[in-house]
């Protein structure tokens, strides 16, 4: 007997109408149930290596970084500075979160997208009937509560060492000067005490510097500037130093000097602003996000973990800082579109571009650092929303048509 | 036989008139080679189904094609009277399937891989983890990481996954595969439950011998194609007819039978006669071969009618499909 034997198949029968369960259970949508969220996060953080990795690159380099200053200063303040302040807070940030919180994330995010099927899972998931799609979309929440927890909880920390552990008084060109000063507060401080100001603070010309310093006692017998009827040259010509000038003009003499200094004076001697810290939060969580979902839509890709981790790393190891230092007249527009290169444009002001040098906005390098290839905020953002889309897609795509 | 007989075959249960599994014309490809060519396959519900085929018949593929793990290259198929791969969602709600063999996250306990399963599915599938455990047996190891199960324990679990969705259908891929004889034995009796519950098992295997014990009808595949199917009653009873004799004299007496009528083929062996009589010959004729001996003053001592296993049976079918057509 063979299939022939048993006749024309029978038609068909109707389609008996979907379960009530089904139904309400939306299991065609692309949106994820919470309990898959919450249950891909449980399988996310049980995984003990990573979770290790994770914590000790995202929480353990800061904290024992901060833990060795406090301890040296303790010990011996006279050698080793403060834990806390304005450079210990750009150096941790933009030295070690920034970029480590991205490798992370990546790690993370392949994990994500790679374990299902490397582990089996991934049929018994497509068997439940299921929409693929939301299976894909379950990870995004899952695996960014647990990279943005880690990297918040690591942040929080450097914050807090950077803002209690400040140093209270400082010893500024051989100065005593109130740390954490606004410009303002400094100028009124310099007002105050243009003496010392003008004797010991450095300045290179600039407005309101331009003319020789007053005439001001600067101990042991010394005054700073030329003598009183002196005739000096300057570039607008030759002048004569008068006899004594108004105690006005010391003090804006003094306020120009302090501002002139402001820069150098917050590099060093102030606690990140609140708004600086919650910019610089912002932007960290963003790097993280961008390392999490690339890594998610490559691993899903190329259904593995370790290529697309080994390609995330040389991404933001070597990539990145060689195009966004480098123009290359020819491929400007490709450098352009380095996610890296645009995150380092949005980079809030103040801070030290993450693979050395000043910031976009004049951080510790200071303006005159910089070299990074031109590109606006606008498409610097478009860049952004452009590799947060296309690898989203890219998993999601991959997902959908995979064979279980 | 027609499709009517087949479903009616199957202790009446699919009188509805539904399949539970129906494909018509389906074909995948991999390349050049046809995994699957052509399947016509009509599944009755409420009974355990045989998919039998040697290795590389493409068993693992067609189930792979019906639960939507990969595409079909043409042709239709139906689950639960579902179209598949259209209202794939709401077939697939009510089929658990293992292919292959069972794997998990090997870092996660049984119960949390199986919390994973049912967040996939309908909330009540959360309520039915721990007495799925139980009826699979492995409640108590429910809290250990899949890491340290047994190839055993794991095919369990995976049948525990499949009965999460209250399934109407499963569909196991060599479900045997790593048990003990007892565990074969527990696997046995649980697909027997499964059915009398009024389910549809589909069980997809090179172990003969279980599918006969297990299964009310089959499904022989080979090159991918499917190439006999129906109740394995039926099937075995269009298969040859043996009868051994153990008798005195035997070179007399199979000289005494092949000049007979029956067109008997005899063979003398250590046990005696072998009398090989063409399908479908009647019961009688073994009172006959006896009546012919004793006529013939031949002693007879012990005359037994052997009934054709289902291993013979897929051997004599499977046997011919390398000869030239």
């Amino acid at each position: 007997m063979t299939i022939s034997d048993l006749g024309v198949p029978a038609p068909s029968p109707a389609p008996t109408p979907f379960p009530a369960h089904v139904r309400k259970d939306h299991r065609g949508s692309w949106i994820p149930t919470w309990g898959m969220v919450t249950t891909r996060f449980m399988e996310l953080r049980k995984r003990r290596g990573l979770m290790i990795a994770l914590i000790a690159v995202n929480i353990g380099i800061p904290v024992v970084f901060l833990a060795v200053r406090l301890i040296s200063h303790a010990v011996d303040p006279k050698s080793y500075g403060p834990a806390g302040g304005y450079s210990i807070f750009t150096t941790l940030v933009a030295g070690v979160m920034y970029i480590f919180g991205f490798i992370v994330a990546a790690v993370v995010g392949s994990t994500a997208g790679s374990v299902d099927l490397t582990e089996g899972m991934f049929r018994h998931l497509v068997i439940t009937g299921r929409s693929r799609l939301a299976l894909y979309m379950a990870r995004i929440p899952a695996g960014l509560a647990i990279v943005i927890s880690m990297v918040a909880i690591g942040y929080t920390i450097v914050c807090a060492v950077c803002v209690f552990a400040a140093p209270t008084q400082l010893n500024y060109d051989g100065v005593t000067v109130p740390q954490g000063l606004s410009r303002p507060a400094l100028d009124n401080w310099a007002a105050a005490h243009a003496d010392e100001v003008i004797c010991d603070f450095g300045y290179n010309g600039g407005p309101g510097l331009n003319g020789p310093p007053p005439s001001v006692p600067c101990g042991n017998g010394q005054t700073s500037g030329p003598p009183p009827g002196a005739i000096i040259k300057t570039p607008k010509g030759t002048i004569t130093v008068p006899a004594s000038e108004s105690p006005a003009q010391i003090r804006a003499f003094a306020v120009a000097v302090a501002n002139q200094d402001y820069a150098d004076y917050r590099t060093n001697f102030t606690v990140p602003s609140t708004s600086l810290m919650i910019d610089v939060g912002l932007w960290i969580a963003l790097e993280a996000t961008i390392g999490f979902v690339v890594g998610l839509g490559l691993a899903s890709l190329m259904g593995q973990r370790t290529v697309p981790v080994i390609l995330l790393i040389v991404l933001e190891l070597i990539l990145t800082p060689v195009f966004s230092r480098h123009i290359i007249t020819h491929l400007i527009n490709f450098e352009r579109a380095i996610v890296g290169v645009a995150m380092v444009h949005i980079e809030p002001g103040g801070l030290p571009t993450p693979f050395g040098g000043g910031g976009p906005n004049g951080g510790g390098g200071g303006p005159g650092g910089l070299n990074l290839i031109p590109e606006s905020t606008l498409v610097a953002s478009l860049v952004i929303v452009g590799w947060i889309v296309f690898w989203t897609a890219i998993g999601a795509w991959r997902m959908m048509t995979r064979d279980a | 036989m027609s499709t009517a007989l087949l479903s009616d075959a199957v202790d009446g249960r699919a009188a509805d008139g539904q399949w539970a599994v129906e494909t018509h014309g389906l074909t995948k490809r991999f390349g050049e080679n046809i995994a699957v060519n052509d399947v016509e396959l009509l599944v009755p519900r409420g009974c355990a189904f045989g998919y039998l085929g040697p290795n590389g018949a493409g068993k693992t593929t067609l189930i792979r094609v019906l639960l939507g793990l990969t595409h079909a290259d043409a042709g239709a198929m139906f689950l639960l009277g579902h179209a598949v791969p259209s209202h794939r969602d709401a077939a697939l709600a009510r089929v658990g399937a293992i292919v292959d063999e069972p794997r998990f996250h090997g870092h996660l306990t049984g119960r949390q891989n199986l919390r994973i399963l049912a967040a996939a599915r309908e909330p009540a599938a959360k309520g039915r983890i721990d007495p799925a455990l139980e009826r699979v047996g492995i409640l108590h190891r429910a809290d250990d990481k899949v890491s340290k199960y047994s190839m055993g324990m794991r095919q369990r679990l995976g049948v525990a996954a499949c009965l999460l969705g209250d399934p109407q259908l499963l569909i196991l891929d060599e479900p045997m595969n790593g048990l003990d004889p007892g565990g074969m034995l527990d696997m046995r009796d649980m697909i027997k439950s499964l059915v009398s519950e009024g389910r549809t098992v589909v069980l997809s295997s090179h172990l003969l011998d279980e599918v006969e014990r297990t299964c009310d009808a089959v499904a022989i595949v080979d090159h991918g194609k499917v190439i006999r199917q129906g109740a394995i009653s039926q099937l075995l009873a269009g298969s040859s007819f043996e009868v051994q004799v153990e008798c005195a004299d035997p070179d007399r007496a199979r000289s005494l039978l092949e000049g007979t009528a029956f067109g008997a083929h005899v063979q003398v062996g250590p046990d005696g006669l072998a009398i090989s009589l063409p399908e479908n010959t009647e019961r009688d004729a073994i009172a006959e071969i006896n009546r012919l001996l004793v006529e013939g003053g031949i002693s007879v001592y012990r005359l037994q009618h052997i009934q054709a296993s289902l291993e013979q049976w897929f051997l004599s079918v499977t046997s011919r499909l390398g000869d030239p057509e």
